[in-house]
């Protein structure tokens, strides 16, 4: 168990726990990936189906390079937000979002509440502006980023394929960390 | 009278002794204390202890203030909200009488003091629209020329020249002659824990008879403050930055 958290609160009234990713999450994860449908699982980067994955992640956190930050009901994951930071180069003052949140639980201000949380967090690691690719195809995760605080900046047409070939844009949304007024 | 303007201590007792020690040294008059005193790191009851060991002005800050309303803690994001909670634990009771009695602003010296802003403990200056803002009011609604300001734990020197253009005045090493027709507002910076990239604890030295503001840092014994964070179950991030300076 992470030896901090924070609690949360959905716009039904639902609480949720917020804590970062620790290595006895395998299990958990296992699940909260293999909950996700076929439609959901086309949007993410990782077979997050192969324990292989998993047990990679979480025998390999790294706080400061990956913040992955997770949302808990009653034991059980329903949501994982990742921010992943470079301590070096060009891009050392980036952050990059990834947000995954379980199908029911979707529409009810988790995504929302992940992601003001990541750029909160953001804030605090000293990142300047956030980033996030997202695929045409998802207007919910393009709504929730939008209601964040993340705004449009590029669209490549074309640009990435669903499972079964068919090409669509990604949108490149960007969030100015300090913009938004901070809260600690 | 030569004041020492310092901010955001966050319970950082090795940085605090620093400062306090050079402060000491240079003979300064009067000590202003922009608020958070509390939060992040792992010495809260030293650090209220030592602070209340002499006379100096204080403000709150928006730790502070957490630290007596937790519920003011649920805007702060899990890594200052866990070192905030930590910090509830540890606080003997009566410091808490202490920080209930800091105000929120203060005028000294014919200058306005703040936590954030001069409306709010919370508020940022970080952005030229926000000290655009602070800098109208000083000009058109308040009698202050100058305004010190925390928060955000970077050093900053904002003016606003007769014709009205707000802009940052650089940081530069030494002594700076504020102008007597400009506005300001003077960020010192933090003690306990600068995100300006200068690991230092920071602090400034405010000549009221001169009218000049100079921007100072000091070393400290940034491991052994690492090592009260690690030893107190705290985010490791929060010791990790404290040699970085972010």
């Amino acid at each position: 168990m992470a030896s901090y958290y924070k609690e949360g609160v959905l716009k039904d009234g639902t609480r949720v726990i917020l804590r970062p990713m620790v290595k006895e999450d395998r299990e958990k994860l296992l699940d909260f990936f293999g909950r996700l449908e076929e439609r959901e699982l086309s949007f993410l980067r990782n077979d997050v189906r192969d324990p292989a994955v998993i047990d990679a992640w979480v025998s390999h956190i790294n706080y400061q390079r990956v913040y992955p930050l997770l949302a808990e009901v009653e034991g059980r994951i329903v949501g994982d937000a990742t921010l992943h930071m470079r301590k070096v180069g060009w891009k050392r003052h980036l952050g990059n979002v990834r947000v995954v949140v379980a199908r029911d639980f979707q529409g009810r201000g988790l995504g929302t509440l992940l992601i003001n949380e990541i750029v909160d967090l953001a804030g605090e690691f000293g990142l300047e502006k956030l980033v996030a690719e997202i695929h045409f195809q998802a207007p919910a995760a393009l709504a929730v980023f939008k209601k964040a605080g993340f705004s449009v900046k590029a669209v490549f047409e074309d640009l990435v394929k669903d499972p079964a070939g068919r090409s669509s844009d990604l949108v490149v949304m960007v969030c100015d960390v300090h913009g938004r007024e901070g809260r600690a | 009278m030569r004041l020492a303007v310092i901010s955001d201590i966050h319970s950082n007792y090795e940085a605090l002794q620093s400062v306090l020690a050079q402060i000491d040294l240079e003979g300064l008059e009067g000590i202003l204390n922009l608020g958070d005193l509390v939060g992040y790191n792992a010495s809260p009851n030293e650090c209220l202890e030592l602070m209340q060991e002499r006379p100096m002005w204080h403000l709150a800050g928006n730790h502070d203030l957490a630290l007596l309303e937790p519920e003011r803690a649920q805007h702060f994001n899990i890594i200052a909200y866990q070192a905030l909670m930590w910090a509830r634990q540890q606080v003997r009771s009566h410091h808490l009488d202490f920080l209930r009695t800091l105000p929120l602003t203060r005028e000294l010296e014919g200058c306005l003091a703040c936590h954030g802003t001069p409306t709010s403990p919370d508020a940022y200056i970080s952005y030229h629209f926000q000290g655009k803002r602070v800098l109208s009011y000083l000009a058109k609604d308040s009698p202050f020329r100058l305004c010190f300001f925390g928060h955000t734990h970077r050093r900053a020197l904002w003016y606003r020249d007769v014709r009205g253009k707000v802009a940052l005045q650089p940081i530069s090493p030494g002594k700076i002659i504020l102008d007597p027709d400009c506005h300001y507002l003077i960020n010192p910076g933090s003690v306990g824990q600068p995100r300006d990239g200068n690991p230092e604890a920071a602090y400034a030295v405010f000549d009221a008879r001169e009218s000049s503001i100079h921007f100072k840092s000091v070393p400290y014994d940034v491991d052994k403050a690492q090592n009260r964070i690690l030893a107190a179950g705290l985010p490791p991030f929060l010791a990790d930055r404290l040699a970085e300076g972010i």
